[in-house]
């Protein structure tokens, strides 16, 4: 009797061990993911899709794709996991969270990881313009994949009803006004259609970013712990930005939604907008009438700042892990599937060869305004990202606000926002 | 032998109440207590390690301009959600309890903005607001009104949220008012008609002191609601232009998850949750001996 | 000139009548009591009468104006609710003086006639006392004081000692119709219990399933029942109702011998009569005798209620059962052979199909 019981025991034993060692052979590593998603349509299932393809071609890496919001909302999530001692083991965040990432010290760097030469090639195979937000103090933490640049969405049909050259969008910003005026349509005292909205919630100092670019200025060096705020470039680049709609009436006073500015578009009530590429997609199937994109307008030159999230991986990984991280990442970020997440999103396509794919060749000649942000990137920036970032960005969002609402001059609360990141930055210098 | 089984007692007392006091004691009050703490510490990062600095995160918030601007947006919050929001709601509610045809219908429809999640109805709210394509002005336009900014504008963006806010609370209330108006029996009425009382009257002088219960509860929530409710700012302003649209607890999440300064954001949760309860407490000393409960 | 006139009322909900072409009229200064079945619209009358209940058809008159569609208030009568209907957030001086203020009757009046209805009341003790620390029969009175001080001529009652235990009932019965007859109001009061009618009314309107079955005094209702309804209505226990047939000489007692009812008519008759009026008669035990049969209508009793006063026999009589009241207590054993008897004078005959009384019939006495 009693020698059934331990047998029994020991069987069940060996069975519990066999088992155990058997899902360890088999999921040599698992990989937890968060992923945000920041502007509409269907992106969840074509992650979903590509991690599927990941396992199918990796049956030894087990990955949990996870997705976690928007980009603030995944940044929580993924540093609230840190906290509570079960880091996921790669995310995609936002592009401009580095210097918080770096911070908290929850990330490592890609130097630290690749070891062969074709690897170290590979972390230089993307466009130059996109590794700006990833990279700092001489060493690349991010690696680019929903990237977006701002361009101009304009109304062919109002620039034909404006007597314009559709062909023709305004290329400075000189001609941004004069054509501007020609294209603001009104009935008595109401506005049936400005020339130009760009948006000034949400993300102010995005499209800020673009306007001093543009008047060859930038925000920021690349340290991430000075900002130029108050710089006469930027001081002019707010005037002109209050002036579209104070002085020359061709832009909506006071504050523009992000939210509904696309819906403007579409119906018409605005003949430009500045958007995220990430917009291009459901533009082009909402639009009821001819429209165009182009490259924002220079003044000094041309400029935007690139936007949206990069991969990151996580400090609190073993070596294996980080292995199959990076296979992941190689994996997603590879010039088809690049390709691929382009056409079906509007994002750019991450590094040359993506754009030397057949498919995405074929895609940018059947409908052109597919290049625009690719061939823009070679004027663009990084995107306003440094230590303190969140309050550092707020307080430039609140002077734009400030001005654009009539409440303060530009330079009156351009001055303000430096003198209040260079407080929160003194410590970083 | 007694004492013995006292104390038996005793531990089955304190056995059964331990399930309740833990969940109680994790998610109640050592947060609490947690945020008080965390209020005199500074925010640690990984080079620089958090350290207890007493009350200097106070003192900066007496310091932050955006917290008086924050601050005084709340009160103003305050002054226009709560009066006007349990007005409505009263007035519904005294209208729906009238038999009058459809008036289950006319109830449900006043009740829809409450069960409606505050990020849907921003959502709607937003394209009302909107220039040019938004209902407001599409309405204005049909006599005349020029197109307004209503959400650009720091004049009127204050009052858009409070507009907003109010619409969704009102239904709310009215049915803490509609129950307690089906409990008055029907009587009081009818001596009070025969006695000459004009409707006016009979609300003034009985309708209204018996309900004063349910205003107190109604008062007390929409109290706390003009301080907790800020789901509609995520979608439309985010607490913008220039702050004027910013309130306390929006602003304390921009602490804790937009600048990570969670110390800071424990110390301005410390300050609301003080001026809530002193709020709480005043009202009811102040109006509780002035109410009759049946 | 009467106080109250009803010509036709009618009220009509979806689906039912409630109440069906009532008339009738009150006398100024008179105690009116509707009284009936739950159910048989004596209060929707009273509420017609108030204004508070539209009327659907005919016409309601106060002092001979027509007020059909007069607000309560330009009626000027007074009510007193079944739950009394006291503010429960106004102490007693405010309630009692609620009507007066919205009136705005000027400040010295008012504590003038509140000082004197409190007294008539007897609540100038209480007048800071909220409704909740009252009992029901000061609730009561307060109910009353306010229907007083607005010195209108008409006072209506809604069953107001419903809700009193018995003995404060009874104490209120009095007092009530003191006051009434103290102050000569015209009271319409509405009842569901007919001691309270007989002891408090002028005239008694009773009512039943929405039509008046009777009007008269407590005495006329009492003594001279018009249906069978208002027999067995009235009085406790009521009246009995038993079912004759035709015997050779006459109606009989169904199942007995007795002629009770004289002519050929026995068949759907019923005879009434009233427990007090019927004698019991037993056999005396005469030493060494045979027990003869006792005299009058044959019947065994079942059952005896001693109530103090009197005893209430329940006596079976062929396969119906009748209710004798006794005066003091009456030993009578279960199952015990009795004779009853009775004088015709006291008895009334109705038609068994519509309950109405048969004038011309001719009821026998029954000799003991």
């Amino acid at each position: 009797m009693i020698r059934g019981i331990k047998r029994a025991i020991r069987g069940l034993a060996i069975g519990l061990f066999a088992t155990f060692a058997y899902a360890q052979s088999a999921l040599a590593v698992e990989l937890t993911m968060y992923y945000p998603v920041a502007v509409g349509g269907p992106l969840t299932k074509i992650v979903d899709g590509l991690v599927a393809d990941f396992t199918k071609a990796n049956p030894d890496i087990k990955v949990n794709a996870i997705y976690a919001g928007n980009y603030n909302d995944a940044r929580i999530k993924a540093l609230a996991a840190l906290k509570a001692g079960k880091p996921a083991q790669l995310s995609v965040m936002f592009a401009i969270d580095i210097y918080e990432l770096i911070e908290q010290d929850a990330i490592v760097p890609f130097d630290d990881i690749v070891e062969t030469a074709e690897e170290k090639a590979w972390l230089n195979s993307f466009y130059p313009a996109l590794m700006g937000n990833g990279r700092t103090g001489g060493k690349t933490w991010g690696i680019p994949f929903q990237r977006s640049t701002i361009v101009m969405y304009y109304n062919k049909d109002a620039f034909r009803d404006a007597g314009l050259d559709p062909e023709k969008p305004p290329a400075t910003w000189d001609e941004l006004v004069s054509m501007g005026k020609k294209l603001v349509k009104k009935s008595g005292d109401k506005t049936d259609r400005w020339a130009i909205m760009i948006p000034s919630t949400g993300y102010p100092y995005w499209m800020f970013g673009a306007l001093t670019m543009e008047n060859d200025q930038v925000l920021m060096n690349s340290d991430g712990n000075k900002t130029y705020f108050s710089a006469a470039p930027t001081v002019q680049a707010l005037e002109f930005w209050q002036e579209l709609g104070d002085k020359h009436g061709i832009m909506p006073k006071g504050t523009i939604e992000w939210g509904t500015l696309r819906k403007n578009f579409l119906e018409g009530k605005a003949a430009i907008m500045w958007h995220s590429t990430g917009n291009l997609t459901t533009v082009k199937k909402n639009a009821k009438f001819d429209f165009g994109v182009a490259m924002l307008p220079a003044n000094k030159r041309r400029g935007t700042p690139t936007g949206g999230g990069n991969f990151y991986i996580f400090k609190k990984t073993t070596p294996e892990e980080r292995k199959a991280a990076m296979k992941l990442i190689r994996f997603l970020t590879e010039p088809s599937r690049a390709a691929e997440w382009s056409i079906k999103t509007g994002y750019i396509g991450t590094s040359p060869a993506a754009y030397d794919t057949p498919a995405l060749k074929k895609y940018v000649e059947e409908f052109p305004p597919a290049a625009v942000a690719r061939d823009q990137l070679k004027y663009a920036t990084p995107e306003l990202s440094t230590y303190q970032a969140g309050r550092v960005r707020k307080s430039l969002d609140d002077a734009i606000q400030a001005t654009l609402t009539g409440k303060k001059s530009a330079k009156d609360s351009l001055g303000s926002a430096q003198s209040q990141s260079e407080r929160l930055l003194k410590r970083y210098q | 032998m007694t004492s013995a089984r006292n104390i038996k007692n005793q531990v089955y007392g304190w056995l059964l109440l331990t399930p309740a006091a833990i969940l109680l004691v994790t998610f109640t009050h050592y947060p609490a207590i947690a945020t008080l703490a965390q209020s005199f510490f500074s925010t640690g990062t990984v080079t620089r390690p958090s350290k207890f600095i007493g009350l200097d995160n106070y003192r900066s918030m007496l310091e932050d301009e955006v917290f008086w601007q924050v601050l005084e947006n709340n009160i103003w919050y305050a002054v226009g959600t709560i009066p006007i929001s349990i007005a409505i709601a009263l007035l519904m509610a005294v209208w729906v309890n009238e038999k009058l045809p459809l008036r289950g219908l006319v109830r449900m429809s006043y009740f829809t903005p409450t069960i409606l999640p505050m990020i849907a109805v921003a959502n709607i709210w937003l394209f009302f607001y909107t220039p040019e394509i938004g209902l407001l002005d599409q309405v204005g336009a049909l006599f005349g009104a020029p197109s307004h900014n209503w959400l650009g504008d720091t004049d009127t963006v204050l009052g858009c949220i409070i507009a907003i806010t109010i619409w969704k609370e009102a239904g709310f209330f009215m049915i803490f008012y509609l129950a307690a108006l089906q409990t008055l029996p029907p009587e009081l009425e009818e001596a009070a008609k025969l006695e000459g009382a004009s409707r006016w009257t009979f609300f003034r002088r009985v309708t209204f002191p018996l309900l004063m219960p349910t205003t107190l509860f109604v008062l007390i929530n929409a109290v706390i609601n003009s301080f907790k409710l800020v789901d509609q700012l995520f979608i439309l302003t985010k607490g913008g232009p220039d702050n004027a649209s910013s309130l306390l607890l929006y602003y304390i999440y921009e602490n804790a998850f937009s600048f990570f300064d969670q110390n800071y954001a424990s110390t301005l949760t410390v300050v609301l949750l003080l001026a809530l309860a002193v709020i709480a407490i005043g009202q009811f000393v102040i109006l509780d001996k002035r109410i009759h409960y049946r | 000139m009467p106080a109250i006139e009803l010509r036709g009322v009618t009220k009509k909900w979806p689906g039912t009548v409630a109440v069906d072409t009532v008339s009738f009229t009150v006398e100024e200064g008179s105690f009116v009591v509707l009284l009936g079945p739950s159910g048989c619209g004596k209060s929707t009358t009273l509420r017609m009468i108030a204004g508070l209940e539209d009327v659907s058809e005919g016409t309601v008159l106060i002092n001979d104006t027509d007020m059909t569609g007069a607000t309560p208030a330009e009626r000027r009568v007074s009510m007193v609710f079944q739950s009394y209907a006291i503010f429960p957030h106004l102490d007693v001086r405010e309630n009692i003086l609620f009507g007066l203020k919205v009136r705005k009757i000027p400040a010295t009046e008012q504590s003038e006639r509140l000082s004197r209805v409190a007294d008539l009341v007897g609540l100038s003790d209480l007048l800071d006392r909220k409704p909740a620390q009252l009992s029901g029969g000061q609730r009561q009175r307060v109910a009353l004081a306010r229907a007083i001080i607005a010195e209108n001529p008409i006072c209506l009652m809604d069953e107001p000692l419903s809700n009193l235990d018995a003995k404060l009932r009874h104490e209120m019965r009095i007092e009530l119709r003191a006051l009434q007859r103290r102050l000569g109001m015209t009271v319409v009061y509405v009842t569901h219990d007919q001691t309270e009618a007989m002891s408090m009314a002028d005239r008694v309107i009773l009512m039943r399933e929405g039509q008046i079955e009777q009007i008269g005094t407590p005495d006329e209702l009492y003594d001279t029942p018009a249906t069978t309804f208002t027999a067995s209505f009235i009085g406790t226990p009521p009246m009995n109702l038993i079912a004759l047939e035709s015997g050779s000489g006459g109606g009989v007692v169904a199942g007995t011998k007795t002629t009770v009812v004289a002519g050929k008519l026995g068949q759907n008759r019923i005879l009434g009569i009233r427990p007090e009026h019927i004698t019991v008669t037993t056999t005396g035990k005469t030493a060494g005798r045979r027990k003869a049969a006792p005299k009058g209508v044959p019947a065994q009793v079942s059952s005896c209620d001693y109530l103090g006063a009197d005893t209430i026999v329940e006596a079976t009589c062929g396969e119906q059962s009748i209710l004798v009241r006794v005066p003091g207590r009456c030993v009578l054993e279960e199952g015990e052979r009795v004779g009853l008897s009775w004088s015709n004078e006291d008895v009334h005959v109705f038609d068994a199909e519509t309950g109405q009384i048969v004038p011309d019939a001719e009821p026998l006495s029954v000799a003991a």
